[in-house]
């Protein structure tokens, strides 16, 4: 049977989030005066969104996806690539790379599990090397954006659901599969896999994962400390 | 990169929908399978774009095939045999296919090569070869021709005309059937959707435009051309303008006068209705809009056309700003559903259930209009621009920034008019700084200025070829009968060869695979041709 390694993005593989996805879009605005208005809406959010994100990751993302009502599709597509380079490329990880390449070489399919964007992904995926993702999609109308997400949101316990979901239509071992995430909003993902990593932990998560004895990992600066069970199957 | 998810993009309606695609369901009265499995395909002009992506999805959908003659004409030293091992299936599209089905042996069981050249009579195949294939061959699949816009029209009737007139001679010779690939746009400077139903022979696009009855003639034309080409040639001594540019003029200028848009698309309109006024000769002809870079097959972008939209493309990665467009479709379609619909008229014509004319176009059932493509080149260009390290550091901020407009045709020449102004002061501030600064400090920069007019007069030159399909006309080809013959093909059949344009998310397809493509695949090339040039 096959394994997997399950990836959450934000937080885990590079240091950003949908708020600052969402506001490169806003200065990327075809006029000026659009960027200025659009900016301005997301600095005002700001504040709003930082309190949802602690109360539930959930309505955050509901809150946060709100913000492309309006916004035509072709355009999230045009951008992704430059979003990629000037935002996303530079707050990968130190370590990310390295981090999936040794879960590669150990025979585990990787997966990005994500409440990011499909169009967003699609560059960070192809940066990793990574064929199979899980995110979220929003909803379009005659290719313009609602601001709503299409069912079902990938989030928290979300996520534990595909996992499984997508072990059982790839035939894949979750008794023997690592998953990766940063928040305490993952923990239903990674008590779905035998092998939970925090990985740069929040606080919160790192209170977890030492009460259940889950490795720690540190992506943030360069390192090579990966959890026993991955140097165990390296050794191996 | 494979996404896990119920959804999946209707492109026409431009929204997700639940569930995954409908499922596959063929009549059964032409089985695809069958046909190559029992006839042998004559195959010409093979070495082309649209034909080596034929080439490898027959090879490759189809182990079942029979036999396939490829014609390939002799380059230099190089035979017709040597240059299909070397080249054709050494190239990208190829390669790997090759590889897939088990090297260069299985190929050499399958595959009989035959020199031949269009240009000569029953295309230039030997006697000996000739009376082998007599018999054997069922059907004949010509994809040869030249598709630049404007040549001199010598360069474009011999294979276009001359050349057709060689193939029917061999079709008519070997007893076999004709499948002849043309283009969507013979049906010239018209508005609207044009029907695959409209008469091919004594066709012109004038024909009944206000009372318009002058009637059309190949015959006629011909002479025409014969005498145009002798008195050009002859008047080589009196007329001090080069006899190509003379020949490019008047191919241009005699479809001007029947309502074409360009030399291309009068040949080939000539050549169709040669076809059409042979007597006894079973064919279809097929009539592909702008084929762009391949969608999946054989991979996603691949792309070596010049005449496609890819002189645009590029343009819209220099900075290009204002695009005089219709908010009409432009007519593309990428290459692999062109050799799918190829192969499935030439299904049809093996089981007899073909019709005369087939559209392979996108906009009847999924239009891509024009200002979301500008928009489109404007976003390459932005971020081509923020990313470049060379260059104006000015010039590439206001390259990256400064958005792709939809303008007028009038406000195209304004602009024109101005910039040449510009460049006219800068000229004339550059002389005199020579003359009071010297050559040494100011030479540099009248080197840089010629080559930037260079570039912008190469742009304006490749702009206005594209002015009848983007701006002059506003075209939908209708599509009904090459629908109708897939629904006609069996479920296996329809594993295999898909048609469906519908499908197609026209963002994800423009950005990341056609614009990706012509980057990997044609700006280098371009970029070589331009400094030969230069």
């Amino acid at each position: 049977m096959n394994k997997a390694a399950f990836y959450d993005l934000d937080g885990t593989l590079l240091s950003c989030n949908l708020v600052t996805t969402h506001a490169y879009y806003a200065r990327n605005e075809r006029s000026l005066l659009k960027s200025v208005y659009q900016i301005t809406k997301v600095l005002l959010s700001v504040p709003l969104l930082f309190g949802l994100d602690l109360y539930s990751r959930s309505l955050f993302n509901v809150f946060a996806f709100r913000a492309y009502r309006g916004m035509h599709r072709d355009r999230l597509i045009g951008l992704a690539d430059d979003l990629f380079e000037v935002t996303l490329k530079p707050s990968i990880f130190p370590g990310a790379d390295a981090l999936i390449q040794t879960t590669r070489n150990l025979g585990y399919r990787n997966v990005l599990v994500t409440g990011t964007l499909d169009f967003t992904i699609r560059p960070i995926a192809l940066h990793f090397g990574i064929e199979e993702v899980i995110c979220n999609r929003l909803e379009f109308k005659n290719h313009i954006a609602t601001g709503r997400v299409l069912p079902p949101l990938l989030a928290e316990n979300e996520k534990a659901k595909s996992i499984r979901q997508y072990a059982a239509q790839e035939g894949i071992d979750l008794k023997e599969s690592c998953a990766f995430s940063d928040s305490s909003a993952d923990v239903p993902m990674l008590t779905a896999v035998r092998y939970p990593v925090a990985t740069n932990p929040t606080r919160r998560l790192r209170r977890i994962a030492l009460h259940n004895h889950w490795p720690i990992l540190e992506l943030r600066e360069t390192s090579s400390k990966f959890p026993p069970f991955l140097r165990t199957v390296k050794a191996l | 990169m494979k996404s896990l998810t119920n959804w999946r993009w209707n492109a026409v309606r431009g929204e997700y929908e639940e569930g995954g695609p409908p499922p596959l369901q063929g009549t059964g009265e032409i089985s695809a399978i069958d046909a190559f499995r029992t006839g042998t395909v004559l195959l010409l002009g093979g070495t082309g774009f649209v034909g080596k992506v034929l080439l490898a999805m027959l090879l490759d959908r189809f182990p079942e095939l029979k036999h396939l003659v490829v014609q390939v004409r002799r380059k230099k030293n190089l035979s017709g045999d040597q240059r299909f091992y070397s080249d054709v299936l050494q190239s990208p599209p190829l390669r790997a296919i090759v590889d897939r089905i088990g090297g260069e042996e299985v190929i050499r069981r399958k595959v009989e090569v035959v020199e031949g050249d269009l240009d000569q009579p029953l295309c230039g195949i030997s006697p000996e070869q000739l009376r082998q294939l007599t018999g054997q061959v069922d059907v004949v699949v010509n994809l040869a021709g030249v598709v630049d816009f404007d040549p001199p029209v010598n360069e474009s009737i011999e294979p276009n005309v001359y050349g057709t007139q060689h193939v029917i001679e061999l079709v008519k010779l070997l007893h076999a059937k004709l499948v002849h690939v043309s283009t969507a746009y013979v049906a010239g400077k018209k508005n609207g959707r044009i029907s695959e139903d409209i008469p091919i022979e004594g066709y012109f696009p004038l024909r009944g435009e206000n009372g318009d009855e002058r009637r059309f003639s190949v015959t006629q034309e011909l002479k025409w051309y014969e005498e145009f080409v002798e008195d050009t040639r002859q008047s080589r001594l009196t007329n001090s303008r080069p006899v190509r540019e003379r020949l490019r003029e008047g191919g241009m200028n005699q479809a001007e006068h029947w309502g074409w848009t360009n030399t291309y698309t009068y040949t080939k309109s000539m050549g169709e209705q040669l076809i059409a006024q042979t007597p006894g000769l079973t064919y279809a002809i097929v009539r592909p809009a702008i084929v762009e870079s391949s969608l999946r097959f054989p991979f996603p972008g691949w792309n070596e056309g010049f005449t496609t939209s890819a002189p645009l493309v590029l343009m819209g990665g220099e900075g290009v700003k204002g695009w005089p467009v219709q908010c009409g479709p432009l007519e593309i379609i990428p290459v692999d559903l062109v050799a799918a619909g190829i192969l499935i008229v030439t299904a049809a014509v093996l089981c007899g259930k073909n019709k005369r004319v087939y559209h392979l176009a996108s906009a009847d059932e999924n239009p891509i209009l024009l200002p979301r493509l500008v928009a489109f080149l404007g976003m390459n260009s932005r971020y081509k621009h923020k990313h470049k390290k060379s260059g104006s550091r000015i010039a590439n901020v206001w390259k990256a920034y400064v958005e792709t407009q939809v303008i007028t045709d009038k406000s195209l020449q304004s602009r024109r008019a101005r910039l040449h102004g510009g460049l006219d002061v800068i000229h004339a501030v550059l002389t005199l700084g020579k003359t009071l600064f010297g050559p040494e400090k100011i030479g540099p920069y009248l080197k840089r200025l010629r080559d930037t007019r260079r570039q912008i007069r190469q742009q304006e030159v490749t702009l206005d070829k594209f002015l009848p399909f983007m701006f002059h006309n506003s075209f939908v080809f209708e599509t009904r009968n090459v629908r109708e013959a897939a629904r006609m093909l069996t479920n296996e059949d329809l594993k295999r060869l898909k048609w469906d344009p519908e499908t197609i998310d026209w963002a994800d397809y423009w950005v990341n695979i056609h614009t990706k493509g012509i980057e990997r695949w044609i700006r280098p090339v371009f970029a070589a041709s331009r400094k030969m040039g230069s």
